[in-house]
Formats: structure tokens, sequence, C-alpha cells
């Protein structure tokens, strides 16, 4: 009987036992394929980096965190609901958020209709009718999006000011015609809904142009045979067809310019505030738990849009595009207005892509701010401190600014380089692993940090910044940097590892090449223009960031956009000086980019 | 009744001829092909008669309307061509419905309401696709896209059908079938069909016409057995049928009785024949070519008989597929094909006696390529 016994439990212990050998097995299996590994640590890893900053930021809207705050007679280090009263019930509600919630959302609002009618009409023209010189107006088209988004709203102070208002001196239109235009055409809603639209509209240009040149020209044609009119089609076919990418434009432009700082930070002057400029001077006077309230709520704006994206993008009636014979497209014949519509277009285009350089320059020499009747190159080349009394010497020879520009490439640089082999190394795992739920998860925690706004998760990093003892130092920009343009490089990664099969790498296996050597001298190599433009995308992007960094900088780690930032509102030549070298060098990285590599911004997920 | 006439239609792109002067009449009811390589301007010159592209030169005449005429200045749209025109792609709306999608041809007509209902029924009813009327585009399958598309097509009972390569998206199965169907209707609707296709099966068991194409120049149009067996040149002969002909290159001259002897690779033969033509002679100025070779002996696959008399040969290898066997035959440096009829399975290097059968031997010019007779050909004893 007792041995009996014996061997049920010897038989129990070995099935256990077998039981902890297989898990010890599959673990091992499971470890051995490199693609599981990256998995892994980039899951855990991104959620951290990604939750963590999150869950502070929630936090922090219930805290007291500053001695600013405990003048509400509240405690350091409590708890507490006030924040919030403040912010949705109080009698201050209507100034504290609602008012720039509401202006924010209009904002965006005529923002979005103004970028998807001008970039929608320029799309339909240089894809559908037969308007003359339409490369030279594609390529000059899309500079504003290029440039920082900061330029056309530069530009438009430089243009239209007068001494009349803000900061009293004269723009351009007031000193070639002494014409004063209203306050109300220079600062406010109205001016940065417009250059909000303005600088978008290249965006839109590119979704909608993408589409309507993808879009079977059969589709047209078909109707044409069946006896409809030019207006009747677009009406009935093209415009539906193209409605989803109409919808998707006017939600990715309303995020952003959600998200925008710059532009209502110049051209709000002080009157017209929405969240991201709010949420700015809160966070600046040390009203913690306020300001972070508002960036929770442009993160749920955030999430909502795009969510709403994908129920736009993704419904029943969506099309997939048989790739037809679309070169035989018929154009709309224009008759002699084709050239009345050129002519526009290229005055248009070439006047929102130049005339900004061009008042940057004539601004950053004016002896007197606005005047253009003396100019001198003081602010460029002063070796001594210049007129402006504010202790800076010309542009070439001051230390702030070349501090700002390297620190501005040494990050911009990280960045990429973090992003971009991240993304490729996304690419490679999710691709390998596609359909497992490991695969999936890092994909979408790898796609989040898209969702939001730049601003907040500048917020959300903030709050990070007292708990490791970090503060605001290089790492965190470089870390928020990753972070935030993980989504393109991933984006890319994942797109370029799709195209290749995975027999490709398998041939590699075969004969016993190390896993390293495949990705370095087969996966790489193969897919490279795609992989680099994984890299190249975050550098340019990060180049022209402001709001992402806004938060986070201190002097010592200041970049160049947030160093004009300092100087905009009070030292008008210095930093249009600053604001000229700033483009310049933005745009020279690009088609530097575009020479080497053939790899465009244009072609990115843009935002 | 719609006849269709082309005089004289080119098609030019900057330097590149995409059509060159192309003339044809198509009679009315009938069914044509028009069969070429990619590239060849088959599917512009549909789109041409369609006015979804306009020729450079030339007169376009539909039911006697002249639809285009370059020195008149005339050119239709397409819409007033009265034409229907199946897409290769198929072209459906995909925001639309089936019926929307049949409808909305008929809305542009003018007809009404009740009218339209009835058509677009009668037609789901004709090509089994009623229970699909409310679904859209993509969530049919492909050869329920293609019956609605065919719907669309019909709907306005054009009198004319143009069809760009309808049916390459199909799998093979059902590509068979919609071909049986696609006979059926040219019948039931009674109207003109135009089929442009790079399948040359599908233009030989479709078509009352065939229009063979080659680099905008117009080879062949002709009722498609007779394109079979009287190619007019060496691309025709090679384009036509599968497995493709069998060409030999040889020397042809008449002895003192004025017999025609022909001498391939070594192998002596007469041809006998009722055509008559000119002896080729080498053009001057060629000097790459064999030195006496002056034309080519077509022989299709099926005339070349393994028997028990004739060339000794061995066979390279045996291809059955059950109700025929193609039989690769090696001849000194040369592969020739023959097909059997019935499942034969030959050894690798048996030797084999080979001979020609019948009447249907074809002899082309070597340097213009043009047919010069066709006959029989008798082996020297």
């Amino acid at each position: 009987m007792n041995d009996d016994n014996n061997v049920e439990i010897e038989r129990e212990e070995s099935v256990k036992a077998g039981k902890w050998l297989k898990f010890r097995f599959w673990l091992k299996r499971f470890f051995t394929n490199p693609a599981n590994i990256i998995l892994v640590v980039f899951f855990v890893f991104l959620a951290f980096f990604i939750f963590y900053p999150l869950i502070t930021l929630v936090y922090d809207t219930f805290a007291v965190s500053s001695v600013t705050e405990t003048r509400y007679g509240v405690k350091m280090g409590e708890l507490t609901g006030l924040w919030w009263y403040r912010m949705i019930a109080s009698e201050y509600n209507t100034m504290y958020f609602w008012k720039p919630l509401g202006n924010s959302m209009l904002m965006s609002f005529l923002a979005s209709i103004i970028a998807i009618l001008y970039g929608g009409i320029v799309a339909f023209f240089i894809t559908r009718t037969n308007m003359k010189g339409k490369s030279i107006i594609s390529m000059i088209f899309v500079f504003p999006y290029i440039m920082p988004s900061w330029t056309l709203a530069t530009f438009w102070k430089n243009f239209w000011q007068n001494p009349d208002i803000g900061s009293g001196t004269g723009g351009m239109v007031y000193n070639l015609t002494g014409l004063k235009v209203p306050e109300g055409m220079v600062y406010g809603l109205v001016p940065c809904a417009i250059v909000l639209g303005l600088h978008y509209a290249p965006f839109a240009y590119i979704l909608i142009g993408g589409i309507l040149r993808n879009m079977d020209a059969n589709l047209e044609e078909a109707a044409t045979i069946l006896h409809a009119s030019r207006f009747k089609i677009v009406r009935r076919i093209t415009l539906p067809i193209v409605l989803p990418a109409l919808m998707s434009t006017f939600l990715l432009v309303f995020s952003s310019s959600m998200s925008a700082y710059a532009v209502p930070q110049y051209l709000g002057s002080g009157r017209f505030y929405v969240l991201t400029t709010y949420m700015k001077s809160f966070l600046n006077q040390g009203y913690y738990g306020q300001g972070y309230i508002m960036g929770l709520v442009m993160i749920l704006f955030g999430v909502a849009i795009l969510v709403a994206n994908q129920y736009v993008t993704g419904k029943r009636k969506s099309f997939t595009t048989v790739s037809g014979k679309s070169g035989q497209v018929s154009y709309i014949n224009l008759g002699k207005a084709k050239w009345v519509v050129s002519v526009i277009l290229i005055v248009l285009s070439i006047f929102f892509a130049v005339m900004p350089l061009i008042t940057f320059a004539l601004e950053s020499c004016c002896v007197v701010a606005g005047d253009y009747s003396t100019l001198t190159l003081q602010y460029w080349i002063s070796k001594t401190p210049t007129d402006a009394q504010n202790g800076l010497v010309g542009l070439f020879f001051e230390k702030q600014v070349w501090r700002a520009f390297g620190n501005s490439l040494l990050l911009s640089f990280l960045c990429a380089i973090i992003a971009g082999s991240s993304g490729v190394l996304i690419g490679y795992a999710v691709s390998r692993r596609r359909g497992t739920k490991l695969a999936k998860g890092v994909d979408s925690l790898a796609f989040l940090p898209y969702l939001l706004p730049s601003m907040a998760l500048g917020g959300a990093f903030l709050t990070m910044t007292t708990i490791f003892g970090i503060g605001k130092s290089f790492f965190i920009l470089v870390l928020v940097g990753a972070i935030k343009y993980l989504p393109m490089a991933s984006r890319s990664g994942i797109n370029a590892m799709l195209q290749l099969s995975g027999e490709i790498e398998e041939a590699a296996v075969i004969v016993g090449v190390p896993w390293w050597k495949r990705m370095v001298r087969i996966i790489f190599p193969i897919q490279k223009s795609t992989f680099i433009s994984g890299y190249l995308l975050p550098f340019t992007s990060c180049m022209r960031e402001l709001s992402l960094f806004v938060l986070l900088v201190a002097p010592s780690t200041t970049l160049m956009a947030t160093l004009l930032d300092e100087w905009m509102l009070w030292w008008p030549q210095s930093a249009n000086a600053l604001n000229l070298l700033i483009i310049v060098t933005v745009l020279v990285i690009n088609f530097a980019v575009n020479k080497l590599t053939g790899a465009s911004i244009d072609k990115g997920v843009g935002g | 009744m719609p006849e269709i006439v082309l005089k004289n239609i080119t098609k030019r792109w900057g330097n590149f001829v995409g059509v060159d002067n192309l003339s044809m009449t198509i009679e009315d009811r009938a069914f044509i092909t028009l069969l070429g390589p990619s590239g060849c301007g088959k599917t512009t010159t549909l789109r041409m008669i369609a006015g979804l592209e306009t020729p450079t030169e030339g007169l376009i005449t539909i039911d006697g309307v002249t639809v285009f005429d370059s020195d008149k200045g005339i050119n239709l749209p397409p819409q007033k061509r009265d034409v229907g025109f199946l897409f290769q792609n198929y072209a459906l709306w995909p925001h639309m419905t089936v019926y929307k999608n049949i409808a909305f041809g008929l809305e542009n007509l003018k007809w009404k309401k009740p009218e339209i209902e009835e058509r677009v029924d009668e037609l789901c009813k004709m090509l089994k696709i009623e229970q699909f009327k409310q679904r859209y585009p993509s969530e049919l399958s492909g050869g329920q896209q293609q019956r609605v598309a065919i719907a669309r097509t019909l709907a306005p009972r054009p009198k004319v059908l143009f069809m760009d390569e309808p049916l390459s998206n199909l799998d093979a199965k059902l590509r068979l079938e919609m071909r049986t169907e696609l006979k059926r209707l040219h019948v039931d609707t009674d109207s003109t069909f135009v089929y442009v296709t790079h399948d040359q099966l599908e233009a030989m068991t479709l078509a009352t016409k065939v229009c063979l194409m080659e680099t905008g120049v117009m080879q062949q149009y002709d009722p498609p057995l007779v394109t079979y067996s009287l190619p007019n040149n060496l691309f025709v002969a090679d384009f036509v049928g599968n497995p493709t002909m069998n060409f030999l290159d040889a020397k042809a001259e008449r002895d003192k009785n004025g017999k025609l002897r022909i001498n391939m690779y070594g192998i002596e033969a007469e041809m006998q024949t009722e055509d008559v033509f000119e002896m080729p002679v080498k053009p001057e100025g060629e000097e790459n070519a064999q030195s006496d070779v002056n034309v080519v002996v077509g022989v299709r696959p099926e005339f070349l008989e393994i028997g028990s008399s004739g060339i000794q040969a061995k066979v390279h290898a045996t291809l059955p597929s059950g109700m025929e066997t193609t039989v690769k035959i090696a001849y000194g440096e040369q592969i020739f094909t023959s097909v059997v009829f019935g499942g034969v399975d030959y050894a690798v290097d048996e030797q084999i006696k080979v001979s020609f059968r019948g009447n249907g031997i074809l002899l082309f010019d070597k340097f213009t390529g043009k047919r010069l007779c066709s006959g029989a050909l008798k082996l020297a004893k």
C-alpha cells in the first residue's frame, strides 16, 4: 500500500516538476527570439514612461505642490479638490477655464475650415484641372508647413502691426502705405485662426491631394459614361469619396490647433487666451494644479478626436483603392482661366513662403524697431551690446544664441537617434510577432504619444521632474522628445518591415547569420530609405518644436525656439534675427535631407 | 443599327505613337476583341472610341453619327455617344450601395423612379445579385462586384458595350464561367461588344472577330479561326495559339520541275501549295543572317505527328495533361513542340520518328515576316 502511495506522490511531483520545466522551456524558447525580447523591453519601458507621467499629472491636479498654491489656505503636500472646484464650478470658472476652452475650440474650428478650404481647393486644382505650373506651386505651397509654426504668426505681426496697438511699432503695411488696420486684424481670434489655417493648409493639401491623386480616375469616367455632368460628378462621386479624408484632415488640424502654443502666444497679445497659453501662465506663476487640469483636458480632447478619426476612416463605406489605370486622368479644361488660376496661386504661395523671410530680415535691421527708414546690421554683427539696451550683442557673437543652437542640434540629434532606432526595433519586432497581444500592445503604446498634445505631454513630464530629482535637466528634454516623436519613427519602421517578407530574414537564419548581423547587413539596407525617414522626421520636427519643450527648459538648456519665445515680446530686432536664423537652419536641414535621401517631410504622419 | 467605323485613327503623346493610323469597321452586333501584348494600344483604341481619350487624328463614327473628326473639329463627349463601358477594376462607387450604383446612370437620364426600380430589379435578377442590393461594394466578392459592374453598364441599354479586360481580376474558374455568361449576354442584349484583352485564349473563344495589334499597328482583323490557321505574319502566328507554333528557319527554292524544295537544318522536304507568291530574296545590306535562309516554316504543334516514319528525333520532355499531351522533341540543337491527343507518356530521350501532317503548314518570309503560303509539307524520301 505504502509503495503505491509513494509512487502516486512521485508521479504527482514529476507532473508538477514537468509543468514547471515546461514553463521554463517555454520561457527559454520565448526569449531566444530577439523579437520577443525587444517587445518585452519596449512594453515595460513605454508603459512606464507614458503612463507614469500621466498618473502623476492626474495626481497633481489634486495636490498642493507649490508655495503659491498655499495662498488658498491649503498646506503643501495636502490633497485637495480645490483646483477642480475653481476650474469647473467656482465663480472664476468662466475666466479660468470655459473662456480659454471656448477660445481654443473656436480658433481650432476656424483654422480647420480655412486649412481645408485653402488646401483642398489647391489640391483639387492641381490634381483635377489642366492648370499651368503645377510642380512649382506644389513645391512652394508646402513651404509654410516645413517652417516652424510661429513663422507665419511673427510674419503676420510684422506685416500688419501699427503704432496704435501692441508694442507700438510699425509693420510693413504701415511703413509702406501708412494704413492702420484695426487691432482685431492683428491680434486675437481672427489672426490666430487665419495663421493656423494657413500653416496647416499644406497639411490638408498633402492629405486631400494624396487621396485625389490615388483615387481611381475610372470612378469618375464611369459616371461620365453614364451621363453625369461635370458638376454632378464632383458633387455625387468625388466629394463623397474624399469625404472621409476631409473629415480626417479636419480632425487632425483641429487637434493640432488645439495644442498650438506659439501662434496664440505671439498673436494673443495678453488679451486672447487659449488653453495652452493659459496653462503656461498658470504654471509660470506656480498654480500647478490648475495648469495640469488644462493639460488633462487637452489630452482628453486629443484622445476623443483620434477616436472620432478612427470611426470616420473605418466605416463600412470606406474604400480600398484598386490601383487602376489612373495615369489616364482627363483634366477639367479651365480654358483661359488656367493662367489666371496659376498666377493667383503662385502669387499666394510665394507671398506666404517668401514674404515672412523678407520681413524678418528687414525687422532685424531696423535701428528703431519697426521703422524701415534707417537700417543697420548691428543686431547681427555687433560685438558690443546693441542699442536695444538689453545687454545682448549681435546675433553672430551672442553666447546665448550659440549655446541654444548647440542645445537644439544636440537635442534633435539625440531624439532622432533614440526615436529612430526604437522605431526600427519596434517595427522589426511588431511585424515578426504580428497578431500576438504583446505586439499589438507595443504597437499601440508606441502610437499613444501621438494622441497627447505636445504642451500637455510637456506638462506631464514636468510633474515627473521633481520626483526623480532630475529637475529640468537636458535628460528630461531628450526623454520627452524621444517619446513624442516615437509614433513617427515606429510608423515608418512598421511600414518598412511589413513590406519585407519574413523569408528574406529566414534565408539568413538558415545559414546561421546571427541576429544583429541580419539587422545590420540585410534588413536595414533593404528598407534603408523608409528607416532613414524614421530618423529624419524626428530630427526636423524637433528642430522646430516649441510647445513640447517650453515648460521643461531651464536657463542652461535653452533651445533656439524657447530663446525666441523669451525675446519675442521685448526685443523685436534680435528676435527677428534669431527667427530668421532658426528658419534658415530648418530649411537648410530639410533640403539637405531631401537631396541626400529623397525622403520628404511631406510624407510623414504630419500633425 | 450601330456600326462603328474608325478611319486613320492616330494617337500621339509627344513623339510617342500610341496608335498608328488604325482603320477598321466593327459590324453591327459583332463581338470584337482587341488583342495584343500590354502597351500595344488596345486600351487606348477602346477609350478613343468611347470618348475618354481624344485621338490626335482621324475619324470615328458610331451608328452613322460622326462622334470624332479631327478635320471638322467634331468631338462628342462620352455621355453623348450612347455607349457602355466596363472597366478592368469595375470602378464601382464605394460610397453607394449596389442599388445606387446601378440606378445612378438612369437617374442622370431622368428616368422615373418606378421605371428605375423595375430596371434595376430586372438586371439584378438576370445577373443573380438580387440579395446584395443594399450592400456596399466593399462587402462583395470579386465575382459579385463584376456582376454589379455589368449591371450598371447595361442599365441604360447601351447599343454598344466596351469592355476593358473585365475578367483579368477574377480567379481562373470564375473567369471561365463569366466568359460563358458574356457570350450569352451578347446574344441576349442584342448589342455590339468591343472587348480588350491580352489573353489570346479569351479573345479566340469569345469573339466573332479578333483585332490583333502590336505597338499601335493593327496586324490582323479576322474571325478567330482564320487568324489561327492563316496568320498574316510571324507576330500573329507566334501570339495566337497555345502551345505556340514551331518556327523552323529554312531555305526555299524552286527546282526545275517547278516544285518547291525546302531545306530545314538539313531536312529535305517538298511544300505542296496552291498559293502563288514570289520567292523572298535577302535585302541588300543584310549581312548577319545565315547565308541561304530565306523563309520560316511555321508548324502548329498539332501538325507535327509522332509516328512510325519520318525524321529521327528524340523526346526531350513529355507534359501529359490528360486530355492531350504536349511532347517536346529534340532534333539536333532545336526543340519542337507537338501535341498528341490523349494521355501518352514517352520516356525522356526515347527515340521517335516525326513527320508533318495536314494542309495547314505555313511559310513566312524570313525578312519581312509576312505569310507566303499555306499547304502540305512532304518529307523527301
